[in-house]
């Protein structure tokens, strides 16, 4: 806290501060304990907790059906994870379509993944430019790239089906059903609100360093990629996961670009799986749930304090 | 990239001994990274001669010069060296992207949002005078029935050999007229279908299944204004025009009684008394129509103030009463020794850190009114039940409810870190004073915690805003109180704009989502305005 900070802070409590300044500090009384505090963490963790029990008790119980369901399974079985993985389930019971969710999961992956990583590398390449060069349309660029950022875009879904239908028509790859055009849709939003956070702490890092290495004889790009990235890490990482995880719970554009059951992503397909036969697949439901949030909540854990930073700098998770 | 040189290095006593990582970026600089440089532009050079191919192909001129001019200034930006392009050779990357599939879907949602693109218009006016006309056609009060065949004649042109069931008679139709053949030159089947005529080549097997568009472009014109046409491929009968289209008038004239249909400029042709419509209707400009039609069709109206209202509750209940739990948790726990403090804080977070979309199926799964675990295993045992997504209220109840589960970790979280970012000196002097614990949360903490999470209030207002994923993979949007209308009780603006754009058995109106996704956009940015006008992050910006 800087001295200016702590001057105007002493101002807003007026003379509380001076006189713990000049008095010796007081003995405070002591608690009468901290039982209520862990009462309260408590009903938190059960409340936190309550869906996550719920779901890993349905995984392991025999009775599939959300009817059979409990808070602690009745008969403890194995077999959802095995029919899960493999595409042993079947939706609309007399139709006996298959739920492929291995390939529910590998497509989130490659489409989660892919996006993190052009998002993350197609923002830092935007943040640097905003951050260390000083040209025309500087400003307009950010404003522009603010407000474009606030139009929501499922209002456009309409002209995104559209236009991937036409793209399609001429560039196959990049059609209807395919995941290059969820990814390609997705890196529209590169420059968005990841790029304003990545470029305000490319600002924290000195403007010495680059001068030091231009001095040494580096180009603009040997900068980027030899100075600034590596010391942008963290942010990047940040970066990174919040696009993650944004893209894997991402439903509507990839519910209305992805047609077939095996294109599908995570989302698109576990809610086709619970649609129809709600009550009937929800032990299948509850093993796959488990197995795609499990490693999701670990790396997000794993990784927290460093997400917590960044979204504090300004972005909101879904 | 720019063909900056070194400057004769300078003896340096100590040298410059770089990172890992920037020992790596070094091995693929200067000649290996001017290779991936060019081997990219290579690609994407490659790429766009082969859509130039078939976009010239296809004639699609504009798409065409879009594409050769992107291609010229993205070779230009990384071929020409020097500092003028520097900026551009970072900004291109991301540009494209945020232009194609941001901007250009934008640009298109507007010119949609004034105009009545929808089921019903979604062709231009001179197909659906033509498709009007096509609809029109009725048998006439004698009309005739034919046995078809599809054939060729001498020439190859397409024609048919018809059959009449009642007279007997066997003709030839051809886009001039009918022409009687004599009888001992057709050949027909028990059924009563020519199998064979003398001059013509009957189509036979597969080719048949591919005249299917020449066949219904093939009008055999008789009496009048009838006309023989084939109905599938081995069928015709004589259809006759009920609707005369007046192109002086710009107006339908019915045959029968001379009642007049008018252009209404909003895409229809309708009746004098506005009752009735032909259909289809065209793609047309209609103004503001659309925002009118929130304003002043209670048709509109009605569910367009109460998906409005409902959005602000929504999101302002949920950010309220996430900060306030999440507030109170970090105080709670925020208690320099207290035991399990890290393992609070990881479980708490869990709802925070799981991926939304399953959090929220498995609510869904929870609240179920009759199978879920909330009513059958929990609350059955004090006697009653909820309707939890059954009834309009309770939906709203539950909606909320699970929202601030989800959201009250992110608060949680933020509150921690601004707590302990509070110097204690603070609240403890306002204890020295004599504050109590209310008072010195009131005046000292709140206010010092509210600068640092204010902006994240805001900035959470306006994420839950547009939070489509809460309310669409919980309730839907429903229930529905009304079976007329496409908003449910829980739908925000923007699950109704999806519905009216997308997802309804009603049809689909872009004109009208597209208006909806506009007013969207002005009230998020005003709320932004407001908080970064307050924030002062613009300062970034200068």
């Amino acid at each position: 806290v800087s001295t200016s900070e702590q001057a105007e802070t002493s101002a807003a409590i007026g003379q509380a501060t001076t006189r713990t300044r000049t008095a010796p500090r007081p003995k405070l009384p002591s608690l009468q304990g901290n039982w209520w505090r862990h009462a309260v963490g408590i009903v938190g963790v059960v409340v936190a907790l309550f869906p996550v029990a719920f779901t890993l008790s349905s995984a392991f119980n025999r009775d599939n059906t959300l009817q059979g369901a409990s808070l602690t399974p009745t008969h403890f079985t194995l077999n959802n994870f095995g029919n899960v993985l493999h595409n042993n389930v079947h939706l609309n019971g007399g139709g006996k379509q298959p739920a492929p969710y291995v390939h529910w999961i590998v497509n989130s992956m490659v489409v989660a993944g892919a996006t993190a990583l052009l998002t993350t590398l197609l923002g830092a390449f935007a943040a640097y430019a905003f951050s260390r060069f000083r040209f025309k349309g500087r400003r307009f660029g950010m404003m522009g790239l603010l407000l474009i950022q606030m139009f929501p875009q499922f209002g456009a879904i309409a002209a995104i089906y559209l236009l991937v239908l036409n793209i399609g028509d001429i560039f196959g790859p990049l059609g209807l059903n395919s995941l290059l055009a969820v990814i390609v849709v997705y890196l529209g939003g590169a420059m968005g609100v990841q790029a304003w956070l990545m470029k305000g702490f490319f600002d924290t890092i000195p403007q010495e360093l680059d001068e030091s290495a231009r001095v040494d004889g580096a180009t603009a790009a040997q900068i980027f990629w030899g100075v600034v990235l590596p010391l942008a890490a963290p942010v990047l990482v940040v970066v990174a996961l919040i696009s993650f995880v944004f893209t894997l719970n991402e439903y509507v554009i990839a519910s209305a670009l992805l047609q077939t059951n095996d294109h599908f992503t995570l989302p698109v397909g576990m809610k086709g799986f619970i649609n129809d036969q709600y009550g009937q697949l929800w032990g299948p439901f509850a093993a796959g749930s488990l197995m795609a949030m499990i490693p999701v909540t670990a790396l997000f854990l794993f990784l927290q304090r460093w997400i917590v930073s960044g979204l504090t700098a300004g972005s909101v998770k879904g | 990239m720019s063909a900056t040189t070194a400057p004769s290095a300078p003896t340096t006593p100590a040298p410059f001994r770089p990172g890992l990582i920037a020992r790596a970026i070094a091995a693929v600089s200067g000649t290996p990274g001017l290779v991936i440089k060019l081997t990219l532009l290579g690609v994407s050079n490659a790429l766009a001669v082969w859509a130039a191919y078939v976009l010239i192909d296809r004639k699609h001129w504009i798409s065409l010069v879009v594409l050769l001019a992107a291609t010229a200034i993205i070779d230009y930006v990384y071929l020409a060296g020097g500092i003028k392009t520097l900026p551009a050779k970072f900004m291109v990357p991301g540009t494209i992207f945020l232009i194609a599939f941001q901007l250009v879907p934008i640009i298109y949602t507007i010119e949609v949002a004034f105009s009545n693109y929808s089921t019903g218009h979604v062709i231009g006016k001179a197909e659906a005078i033509k498709a009007i006309e096509i609809n029109s056609l009725e048998p006439p009060p004698n009309g005739r029935q034919f046995e078809m065949a599809p054939a060729r004649d001498s020439g190859g042109h397409l024609v048919l050999i018809l059959h009449d069931d009642t007279s007997g008679a066997v003709y030839v139709g051809t886009a001039k007229g009918l022409q009687p053949l004599a009888k001992s030159d057709v050949a027909l089947a028990e059924t009563g279908q020519p199998t064979s005529a003398k001059g013509y080549t009957l189509i036979k097997g597969a080719e048949l299944f591919t005249l299917d568009a020449q066949l219904k472009a093939l009008t055999v014109p008789t009496t009048g204004s009838a006309a023989i046409q084939a109905q599938g491929v081995s069928q015709a009968v004589e259809l006759q025009p009920t609707l005369r289209y007046d192109a002086q008038r710009n107006a339908f004239i019915r045959i029968e009684d001379g009642a007049v249909f008018k252009d209404n400029n909003q895409g229809s042709f309708v009746s004098a008394n506005g009752k009735e419509e032909l259909e289809p209707g065209w793609k047309t400009y209609t103004g503001l129509h659309n925002f009118g039609k929130l304003v002043n069709d209670p048709l509109y109206r009605t569910p367009f103030i109460k998906v409005f209202i409902w959005t602000f509750v929504y999101a302002t209940l949920t950010v309220l009463l996430s900060f306030a739990v999440g507030l109170f948790l970090a105080i709670t726990l925020d208690k320099k020794g207290l035991a399990f403090q890290r393992g609070y804080r990881s479980i708490l977070v869990i709802p925070y850190a799981m991926p939304g979309f399953l959090s929220l199926l498995i609510w869904a799964g929870l609240l179920n009114d009759s199978f879920g675990v909330v009513n059958r295993t929990i609350l059955s045992h004090f006697g009653f039940t909820v309707p939890w997504l059954f009834d309009a209220n309770w939906a709203k109840v539950s909606v909320l409810l699970v929202s601030v589960w989800l959201t009250t970790p992110y608060f949680f979280l933020v509150s921690l870190g601004a707590l302990q970012s509070i110097p204690a000196e603070l609240t403890e002097a306002a204890r020295v004073d004599g504050g109590g614990a209310w008072a010195i949360f009131r005046r000292v903490t709140l206010p010092l915690l509210l600068v640092a999470v204010g902006p994240l209030l805001i900035a959470s207002f306006a994420f839950n805003f547009n939070n489509f994923n809460n309310i669409y993979l919980l309730t839907g949007g429903g229930p529905y109180t009304d079976a007329s209308s496409i908003a449910g009780s829980t739908d925000i603006l923007i699950s109704y704009t999806y519905k009216l754009a997308i997802a309804t058995g009603k049809g689909n109106d872009y004109g009208l989502a597209s208006a909806l996704a506009i007013i969207i956009f002005f009230i998020v940015a005003t709320i932004s305005g407001i908080s970064f006008y307050r924030s002062k992050a613009l300062e970034n910006v200068t």
